[in-house]
């Protein structure tokens, strides 16, 4: 077992451990009412990119939901397949506890 | 109740042929035939301009350029998720959302189809939101001790809304159809007819305005109805439209959308069902519908009243409304001629609609249907004709798949105020979402 999987272990107990926390706020009903799921597939390519591949690139870049939270809260411009920008859409909550499960269930798809 | 089921039954087995009958609708065992599930939401006023706008979260783009409505909208719950967001309240799409408490959001409705070497059977089973009627009232001209005047019309009605006039309109079930002809269709379904400026959309223009422009003129309307993007030079404005001569030509090419509608008040007793199409209006096919007007246009006065040995009166009070009384006007079972000397009293209500199955002719009369409404389930049975080569009809044929869309109109509402399903398709014995089976 190398450090790597090591961490991803530990990061995946935690995440597990800390599902409790969350368990009153159902974060995938939170992304559909947001309409999230209209350009954020679970594992296919839609105007946005597939949940599966934004939890491998955070991964990848070591990124937490702190920065998924960033994303679906700052309006930022987003590149389009085709080339043009879009602000992205900012999620209708500014519950905390709320934005960090839904960051976290995006992330462990 | 009797003598009209009877009349009712003789009527559709006229209609359908008596060589159907051990084929026919009254002999299939439902029971056997695959039922699919679609789901129809209130739309509220999600217009073909408003879907190709910015209010359209990030998908204006898409739908112009033609994406279809579910390769977004494609959660197992999209349509109950739809709706509700719609008649939660403040929803830019539902301005009136107000005058509709209790308004259910999305509608769960079995479809299942059969076939023999005449007819298609298309048969829809769902749950009325008033669990208490059947929804088969209709608004009336009511004597005011002068004129006759309507009385009653639909949640959305102005005067309804202003609490001039009761909550009265006739349940009903379309069904929107393309063989593959209409652009768009098999992607955007029924939102290709949807516009600004129809009755109660937004931006909907005053009467004059309608009767000013030219094509409307032409037509001879007076209010603006769902239309095809091809009638008009540019299809988000209404005003735009293509001389008759250009709308003929689209027709004749089969550009335009079959529209089949079974009414509870003004068609299922006499065991019919609407034969239309949409092209630059809501048009009925050509010959005489199974409904005809009750208002004589040169005395201004009701043509038809109730028998009272049938009916127990010659006409019925607002107070009948939402009661177990049917007050539909039949002819040759319950309507005999307007007396005006009958002694009317202020209030009295007669319909605005007289029946006959008799009097429906030519390719208007083609579609029959049967229903019934139990305990708060309504179920419908269409009965279509196959290989109908009439020009202002889309021919069913076996092994054909077509595009269609589904619409209820239901608790009193007529209009945008329908619920609607995203587009499926129809086979006629071969493979689609709803998947017609060969009858022995």
């Amino acid at each position: 077992m190398n450090i790597r999987t090591l961490i991803v272990s530990a990061t995946i107990g935690s995440l597990c451990l800390s599902t409790p926390a969350f368990a009153q706020v159902d974060a995938e009903e939170v992304f559909k009412e947001n309409d999230c799921h209209k350009c954020h597939h679970p594992t296919q390519a839609k105007k946005g990119p597939a949940l599966a591949k934004i939890a491998a690139k955070y991964k990848e870049k070591k990124l937490d939901e702190k920065e998924a939270i960033k994303h679906m809260t700052a309006g930022q411009k987003v590149k389009l397949d085709d080339g043009t920008q879009e602000d992205h859409k900012i999620i209708d909550t500014k519950d905390v506890k709320v934005q960090t499960a839904v960051a976290k269930w995006m992330l462990n798809r | 109740m009797r003598q009209r089921a009877a009349f009712i039954g003789i009527s559709v087995l006229i209609a359908t042929g008596c060589s159907t009958l051990a084929t026919g609708p009254q002999a299939i065992d439902w029971s056997k035939i695959p039922a699919t599930k679609v789901a129809l939401f209130y739309p509220g006023q999600s217009s073909y301009q408003w879907l190709r706008s910015e209010a359209h979260a990030g998908a204006a783009k898409e739908t112009a350029r033609g994406d279809s409505c579910v390769s977004c909208h494609d959660d197992a719950k999209e349509e109950q998720r739809q709706g509700a967001k719609i008649l939660r309240g403040n929803h830019p799409l539902e301005p009136h959302v107000g005058a509709l408490k209790g308004k259910n959001g999305h509608i769960d409705m079995t479809v299942q189809a059969a076939y023999d070497d005449k007819n298609a059977y298309l048969r829809f089973q769902y749950k009325t939101n008033n669990k208490n009627h059947p929804g088969n009232d209709y608004p009336g001209y009511q004597f005011d001790g002068k004129e006759w005047k309507t009385y009653g019309g639909m949640r959305l009605n102005k005067n309804v809304l202003a609490g001039k006039t009761g909550v009265v309109y006739e349940n009903r079930l379309n069904i929107m159809l393309d063989d593959g002809k209409v652009p768009g269709f098999a992607q955007q379904g029924c939102w290709l007819t949807c516009h600004d400026g129809e009755r109660d959309m937004q931006k909907e223009p005053s009467k004059a305005e309608v009767e000013a422009n030219a094509l409307m003129k032409a037509i001879k309307k007076s209010d603006v109805r769902k239309y095809l993007p091809a009638t008009r030079t540019n299809p988000m404005d209404w005003k735009t439209g293509k001389s008759v001569e250009e709308i003929a030509q689209l027709k004749a090419s089969g550009q335009f959308l079959e529209l089949m509608q079974w009414r509870a008040h003004r068609s299922d007793k006499v065991g019919g069902a609407d034969d239309g199409y949409v092209l630059e209006y809501r048009n009925f096919d050509k010959g005489a519908n199974h409904f005809a007007s009750n208002m004589d246009s040169k005395t201004k006065q009701p043509k038809f009243m109730f028998d009272p040995a049938k009916f127990g009166g010659k006409a019925f009070a607002a107070s009948d409304y939402g009661s177990k009384k049917e007050l539909i006007l039949i002819k040759g079972v319950n309507a005999v001629p307007f007396d005006p000397n009958a002694g009317w009293k202020p209030g009295d209500i007669l319909p605005q609609y007289v029946l006959s199955a008799e009097d429906a002719k030519e390719s208007a009369a083609d579609n029959k249907a049967i229903s019934s409404w139990k305990d708060g389930v309504q179920t419908v049975v269409f009965i279509r004709p196959l290989g109908l080569a009439n020009a202002d009809d889309k021919a069913l044929k076996p092994g054909g798949v077509y595009h269609v869309g589904f619409a209820i109109h239901d608790d009193n509402m007529t209009g945008r105020g329908h619920h609607v399903s995203y587009t499926k398709t129809l086979g006629i014995g071969a493979k689609a979402d709803i998947q017609a089976v060969k009858l022995n």
